[in-house]
This record gives C-alpha cells, sequence and structure tokens, in this order.
C-alpha cells in the first residue's frame, strides 16, 4: 500500500471537513423542510418593541416558517452576536429592528453576504444597499399631522418646549423636521427650549421639571415619543401646571391613549407596529417564492389622534370592534 | 545583484505609490455629490407640470364620489384612492363646482352645486400641508426613492407651490356668494370614515362670475 504525502492528507481533511460543514449547514437551514426565519429586536424591556417582536414571530409561524426571537437589549454588540448566531444557525430570513441606524448596517451587511435577506421595521438603517426592504412608520407626515393640531389648538402663539428622543436616532429627527416643516410657518410659536431625553420617561420627567424652572410661561409641550409624554405630563402635574399647559406625544401607547380618553394628553401619532411587523414577515414569504423586487423603503401610514377621534382607538393601533 | 533587487523595489513601490493616489478638482468632487443629491423642488416642479396639471380631468366629480363612499367606501376606496405607502390613510383627486358660503381665517366653506344635493366642503387656503397633492394621483412610484426624506421633501414642494401660486390670486379676488370651480387632493381614513369634514387641498380654483 502507499502512502500519501502528508500535504495531500492534509488537503483531503480539510475538504472532508468542509463538504460536512456545508451539509451540516443545510440541514440546520432547513430542518424538516421547514424554513426559519429569525426575528432580531432592538428591546424587549418596552411594550411597543414586544408587540412588535411577537406579531412578526406570530406572523411568519402563520405563514409555516419556525420562528425565534432575539432580544439585542439596545446593545449593538449583542445585536451583531444575535446576527451571528441566526446567520450560523442557518435562519433564511431576519426581520429586523435595529439598535443603531448606522452601527447595525454591518450586521445587515454580514447577512447580505450570507444570502439571509433582512427586512428593517420601524426603524432604519442608514444604507440603501444592505436590507431587502425597510418596513417604516412615517414619522414625518405623522408629525406634520400633529404639527398642523399643535398649531390650530395653540391659535397660532405661544411659547413651547420641544422634548427629543434619542438624537443617534433617524426617527428623533423625521419626527422634529415633520413637526417644524408646519409649526415653524407661525412667528408667533416660539420654541424657547429644545432638549433631549431619549425617548425615556423618568429622564423626560426630570427634563421638564428643570426646563419649566427656566420657562414657567411655556403654553405647550412636543415630545417625540409617547413615554417621554407621559414623563412631561407627570412634571407638569407636580408643578401645578397640567390644566395651563398641552402636551402632544407620538406612538400611540396604551397609557397615553388613555391619557387623552381623559382630557389630560392633548395628542399623539398612532404608529401601528402590527401593520409593520405582518407586512415584513409577508415580504420575507413572498422572497421565499421567488419576488425580488421590494421598495426600498416602505412608509406606513401614522394617525392623528386627538380628544375627538380617541374611541376610534386603542393601544398600538385601532380599536377592535369588541373593544368599541 | 543586490543592486538589481533594491532598484526593482523601489520602481514597484513608485508604481504602486503612483496607482493609489488620485488628484481630482475639489469642484469636480464637489459637483458630482450634489449631482447625485435628490433636488426635490425640481422633482416637484416637473411632477406638478407633466403629470399632475395634464391628469387633473381625470378626478372625480365630489358628489358623486360622496354618494359613492356612502353605499360602497371599500370598493370606492380600491378603485379611486391612492397612496404611496401602506395603511388607512388614502387619497383621492375630486373636483367640483359650489357656491362660497363664508371665507374663513383659515378655509373657504363651499356649498356644492347642484343645491339639491346640500353638500358642503371646505378648501384649505391655511394649512396647506400633508402628502394630498403629491399621492392623490398614483403617478408617483415609491420604487423611485431611496430615501424617506426626498419623497416627503416632495410634498412640501408641491404644497409650496399650492401656497405660493395657487392661492394668491384667488384670495385676492374670491368673495362670499362666488361660484367657484376646483380641482384638488382630498385625504379620508379608510378605516374610520368620515365624509362630514372633508377638506380640498386645491390644485387649481377659479372664481367663475
Amino acid at each position: 500500500m502507499t502512502r500519501l504525502p502528508a500535504t495531500t492528507n492534509i488537503l483531503m481533511t480539510t475538504l472532508a471537513i468542509c463538504i460536512l460543514f456545508f451539509i451540516g449547514c443545510k440541514t440546520s437551514g432547513n430542518s424538516g423542510g421547514k424554513k426559519k426565519i429569525a426575528v432580531i429586536v432592538s428591546t424587549l424591556n418596552n411594550p411597543w418593541f414586544v408587540v412588535l417582536a411577537q406579531t412578526a414571530a406570530t406572523k411568519a409561524q402563520s405563514l409555516g416558517y419556525e420562528t425565534k426571537i432575539f432580544d439585542s437589549q439596545n446593545n449593538t454588540s449583542l445585536e451583531a452576536d444575535n446576527f451571528e448566531n441566526a446567520i450560523a444557525s442557518g435562519y433564511n430570513a431576519i426581520l429586523f429592528n435595529p439598535t443603531d441606524a448606522d452601527g447595525s448596517v454591518v450586521n445587515v451587511l454580514k447577512a447580505k453576504a450570507a444570502g439571509v435577506p433582512v427586512f428593517c421595521m420601524d426603524r432604519e438603517v442608514n444604507s440603501t444597499e444592505a436590507a431587502t426592504s425597510q418596513i417604516l412608520s412615517d414619522n414625518y407626515s405623522g408629525c406634520v399631522a400633529i404639527g398642523k393640531y399643535f398649531v390650530e389648538r395653540m391659535n397660532k402663539k405661544g411659547k413651547y418646549v420641544e422634548i427629543l428622543g434619542l438624537v443617534g436616532d433617524n426617527n428623533t429627527w423625521n419626527r422634529s423636521k415633520g413637526f417644524h416643516s408646519v409649526v415653524d410657518f407661525y412667528p408667533g410659536l416660539k420654541m424657547v427650549a429644545q432638549q433631549s431625553a431619549d425617548f425615556d420617561r423618568n429622564k423626560a420627567m426630570e427634563v421638564t421639571e428643570s426646563l419649566l424652572q427656566a420657562h414657567p410661561d411655556i403654553n405647550a409641550v412636543f415630545c417625540g415619543n409617547d413615554a417621554m409624554a407621559s414623563g412631561a405630563y407627570q412634571a407638569l402635574v407636580a408643578a401645578g401646571k397640567a390644566n395651563d399647559v398641552k402636551v402632544f406625544g407620538f406612538d400611540g401607547a396604551e397609557d397615553v391613549v388613555n391619557s387623552i380618553k381623559e382630557k389630560k394628553i392633548v395628542a399623539t401619532g398612532m404608529q401601528f407596529p402590527k401593520v409593520m411587523a405582518a407586512t415584513a414577515a409577508t415580504y420575507a414569504d413572498e422572497y421565499f417564492k421567488g419576488k425580488r423586487e421590494f421598495p426600498q423603503k416602505m412608509p406606513v401610514a401614522v394617525e392623528l389622534v386627538t380628544q375627538d377621534n380617541i374611541n376610534d382607538y386603542a393601544g398600538y393601533g385601532k380599536k377592535e370592534e369588541s373593544q368599541k | 545583484m543586490k543592486l538589481v533587487k533594491y532598484i526593482l523595489a523601489i520602481v514597484v513601490v513608485i508604481v504602486i505609490a503612483l496607482n493609489s493616489v488620485y488628484f481630482k478638482k475639489l469642484d469636480e468632487v464637489k459637483a458630482s455629490v450634489s449631482a447625485k443629491q435628490f433636488n426635490a423642488a425640481a422633482y416637484a416642479q416637473t411632477f406638478w407640470a407633466n403629470k399632475l396639471l395634464p391628469n387633473l380631468d381625470k378626478a372625480i366629480e365630489i358628489t358623486q364620489l360622496n354618494g359613492m363612499l356612502s353605499t360602497n367606501p371599500g370598493k370606492t376606496f380600491d378603485s379611486y384612492s391612492h397612496a404611496l405607502g401602506i395603511g388607512n390613510l388614502r387619497y383621492f383627486l375630486v373636483k367640483g363646482k359650489g357656491t362660497i358660503t363664508s371665507i374663513n381665517e383659515d378655509d373657504i366653506s363651499v356649498l356644492l352645486q347642484p343645491d339639491t344635493s346640500q353638500q358642503a366642503v371646505t378648501i384649505a387656503t391655511e394649512y396647506i400641508f400633508g402628502n394630498a397633492a403629491r399621492d392623490a394621483t398614483g403617478l408617483i412610484n415609491i420604487n423611485e426613492f431611496n430615501n424617506t426624506m426626498d419623497f416627503n421633501n416632495v410634498s412640501a414642494e408641491l404644497n409650496k407651490i399650492i401656497r405660493e401660486k395657487v392661492l394668491p390670486p384667488f384670495k385676492q379676488k374670491v368673495k362670499k356668494g362666488n361660484t367657484i370651480e376646483f380641482t384638488g387632493a382630498i385625504e379620508l381614513n379608510k378605516e374610520h370614515l368620515d365624509i362630514s369634514k372633508i377638506e380640498v387641498i386645491p390644485v387649481s380654483i377659479m372664481s367663475i362670475e
């Protein structure tokens, strides 16, 4: 028996390992012939994102796919681990809610390089070459509607403060730009302060408390999300100004919908996380069936919710018939 | 021999260095970047002149639309409404004729003809915002845009044309009791339909007496 040279042995062994590896990958990606969809969400510590993730998973399951939810805990490096795990475990598509518009691009590109399509939900990544499609709330137009209602309710004059979300998040600025695209037409409306509270209720309460000390004569507060609107309202109650200052939010969170009903908060912009999540899952299904042309950015309409139409709405979307 | 090797190495380094660095005029670089940027004002002007105005005759009579929405809203939305995105907010291109019953600070109230319909609409003259003018014809394709701000800016620019070109000559002459003809865009919520408070964003509006 002739002995093969050592280099040939090494090459043959490497080839065998590679073949076994690729067979393994293929098997894990299609266990039992069922494709798998990963739902990677920025955080599960906020009920709004829980609704988003669970709806995406439920819709994908109803379309016949195996699903798993990965929580990135608002941490970009944990998000990178989630992507690596999802790709290595053979997931065939990713429904993705990013933690960071810039920082998340590399993760989406990794998935793309591995042949795994990514569909962004609610938050966008700053690349038009990475995700297959991005299904996003039309934050700008939603805040145009809020801005118009704000001007009407303020009779085109008064002083107000704006509380921004995370300054590194695109949604923060799309909302702010939409609002100002209307309000800035009216010189009688003066913004006396603009400060970030990171989309956080407690921070918004602290920010409002300190702004009230510097500007005790404000007439309104516009907040970039509902958690901050709740925090601002709490601060106004503590300062005894809740009846004098109008609070406007954005999101359609359950507690703010209830506050509008109780005439505490004036208005919010209703986003539809369930619509975005279900659309992302449907797009993934269409992708598997051969469709390749998707809009890079698909806006989902945001509806103005006020005390006049509050009975049509519930937290995170429309009111079901049974709730009416 | 060593000398030849050194010379070869230096030649290789020089060739690599020369091929790694390019010089361009700053003006050319700036010009190429701005050429790639989306020009919403130019896009809106072209859309206004070449698509919106030539298609105004496709607008549906507003009294007819109201009747259809009352009897079969689902089919009417499917047949006549448009929107760039998904969701409940949809847009219609409408036309009508009527008598001005009041001129208000932010709008005018119009009693639609024929008088027997007794239907009224308001025509916005102050708050010209939103996506109605952009979306109502259904002639803009979402796939033309890579960035959300691009199509938001198209709406803003179309509204600017209405605010600066359409409304001033009309507002100067209009009086209560005038009969007017208008074509414009309206927004309706498919899920929570309310046709009692229709507001028209005018694209074309004129007094006919």
